[in-house]
């Protein structure tokens, strides 16, 4: 049976038209972003807006050279140590719970999942005053510990669907062979768990990298992260219009990388294992 | 731990599972996350407002002065509007974004890798992005195009326009998750399906109506539920565009929490709103899991 020629044009057109409007709706906002970003201060202040200019790196430079840079050492810091920690820890933990059936089981991995429901603002209260009381505020590792709350249920949550999803007959005969379970774990599950293991790290990364609430409560000025700092440049009177664009383009980064290298790997991770 | 050996790997009876190796995970959750709900729970029935000497036990003085306050019924209010309006709009986008990449169409890889981009944007990038075009001295959008249109009000000063705005930008932000889900659950939807049902003669409508729907339910339902979990938590971006103005027009719960927290100083007061926020989650959460038990 054959559909009617003329609507299937159609219907082709619609969806084309749609996806062409939806793509412009998401990389325009960006695109005037990276524009913004190469005018100098006065440009950036007239109306109509210039689309055609002379690109000047000016705010780049005061971004490099400005006092600023600090703040992407920071987020770089915490993203890497948050990646390293959610990984020792939630690995092995994630592979106890995949081999373990009943209720321990059910109960933590239940309760994980609470976890990443939990409202952020709920959680960071009390870690600023336990942090005011540590004299830990506006240092990175209050922003790591915040950040860990989140990104350690995350990676035993993804983790803990992979690993259920491997065969296990390998496991099993190296158990016979008298292996335990580290050198189980070390030789047998991680070697086949590599893309996992690189969304997960990658995933972890950009949450940090990206997140706002933790950082700018727990930090002020020498632990600030980079979306803190664009936060607290957007709250300012007196707008460096360029300057902004230019850090706003380069926090996008991780996020540019992510996607076209990687895009792959992390689905799952993006669905936060609602996906599976 | 009581480790139970699976019937189908009488195998595994053998090894016992070394405890230390959920223990440090377990551990390290009980002492950031469990300890700080439990100190939440604790302050939430404190007085004590910082650089105020005096602190005491109020029991549920904090919630009942909570419920008694405009604010925080006018916080619910924009909560509930923000979170019906960006769920149900980013999962219509999502739907139609889905349903048209599941076809085959031109550089499929490239239109879902920039789908995707947003949801690895920082949220502050978004805000600031959107704020950028909406500005109205020196916005696109807001300062040249409606302006030229006739439209010559401040969006971000509009109560209502300033909602409408900031849920344009979270659907910018979010409309992804909608689609990664419901993609996933379009792709693995049997084509033999579709085939049967074109057999028995049934329309590109009736597929849609009888077969896709149907079939969509759960993600749907899984998705609505983890796009309004996460616009109740919602800081970030509302924070860079309006910082919860003008007034109190988008000032959602977290919103309003934070400026009693931390610009009022009330942490007893602050601990009480996110109590509400929490059981609001757990309601959701409960909500969800019995979902996807069935």
């Amino acid at each position: 049976m054959r559909r009617h020629p003329t609507g299937k044009t159609l219907g082709r057109l619609l969806v084309g038209g749609y996806i062409v409007i939806y793509l412009i709706f998401v990389l325009f906002p960006i695109l005037w972003l990276l524009l913004g970003s190469l005018k100098s201060r006065y440009e950036s202040l007239l109306m109509p807006p210039r689309i055609i200019f002379e690109p000047t790196f000016l705010a780049y430079e005061k971004l490099l050279f400005g006092g600023l840079l600090h703040t992407f050492g920071n987020s770089i810091t915490i993203a890497l140590i948050n990646v390293l920690l959610a990984l020792v820890f939630g690995v092995p933990a994630a592979y106890a719970l995949s081999r373990m059936r009943g209720s321990v089981r059910k109960n933590v991995s239940f309760w994980i999942l609470s976890i990443r429901m939990a409202p952020a603002f709920g959680v960071v209260l009390p870690i600023f005053v336990f942090m005011r009381s540590l004299n830990l505020l506006d240092t990175i590792t209050a922003v790591i510990i915040a950040h860990l709350t989140i990104n350690l249920p995350l990676a035993i949550w993804l983790l803990l669907g992979y690993f259920d999803e491997l065969p296990q007959d390998i496991e099993d005969a190296a158990l016979i062979d008298g292996a335990n379970h580290l050198q189980v774990l070390w030789r047998v599950l991680l070697p086949v768990s590599r893309p996992m293991l690189i969304a997960v790290a990658l995933l972890v990364f950009v949450f940090s990298w990206n997140e706002f609430l933790f950082a700018f409560i727990l930090t002020s000025s020498e632990a600030q992260t980079v979306p803190a700092l664009i936060a607290s440049l957007a709250g300012t009177m007196n707008f460096d219009w360029p300057l902004m664009s230019a850090i706003s383009v380069s926090a996008l980064l991780p996020a540019f990388l992510v996607v076209f290298f990687a895009q792959r790997h992390i689905t799952e991770g993006l669905t936060l294992g609602a996906v599976r | 731990m009581a480790y139970h050996p699976s019937k189908r790997h009488p195998i595994r009876r053998l090894a016992r599972f070394p405890i230390g190796f959920l223990l440090p995970a377990v551990l390290v959750l009980a002492a950031i996350v469990l300890f700080p709900t439990l100190y939440l729970l604790w302050l939430s029935v404190r007085h004590w407002i910082v650089f105020q000497p005096q602190q005491y036990f109020t029991g549920l003085g904090n919630f009942i002065a909570l419920f008694r306050s405009s604010a925080f019924w006018e916080s619910l209010r924009v909560t509930g509007s923000y979170l019906l309006l960006t769920s149900l709009l980013s999962f219509a986008f999502g739907l139609g974004l889905a349903i048209s990449l599941s076809k085959a169409i031109f550089a499929r890889g490239v239109v879902r890798a920039l789908i995707i981009l947003p949801l690895l944007v920082p949220p502050v990038v978004a805000g600031f992005a959107w704020k950028f075009l909406l500005n109205r001295e020196i916005g696109l959008v807001g300062g040249y195009l409606f302006p030229a249109l006739g439209i010559t009000v401040s969006l971000l000063a509009h109560p209502t326009l300033a909602l409408v705005s900031i849920v344009i930008a979270d659907i910018w932000s979010k409309t992804s998750f909608m689609f990664l889900i419901l993609l996933a659950a379009l792709q693995s939807i049997p084509v033999e399906l579709y085939e049967a049902a074109r057999i028995d003669g049934a329309g590109a409508r009736q597929e849609f109506l009888y077969i896709t729907l149907p079939l969509l339910v759960p993600a749907i339902i899984i998705g609505l539920i983890f796009r309004a979990i996460d616009a109740i938590n919602t800081f970030d971006l509302i924070f860079v565009m309006t910082q919860g103005g003008p007034g109190t027009a988008t000032q959602t719960l977290s919103i309003f929490g934070w400026k009693t927290a931390f610009t009022y100083f009330d942490l007893g007061r602050g601990a009480a709103i996110a109590v509400v926020m929490m059981v609001l989650a757990v309601i959701t959460t409960l909500f969800l899991t019995k979902r996807l038990q069935r």
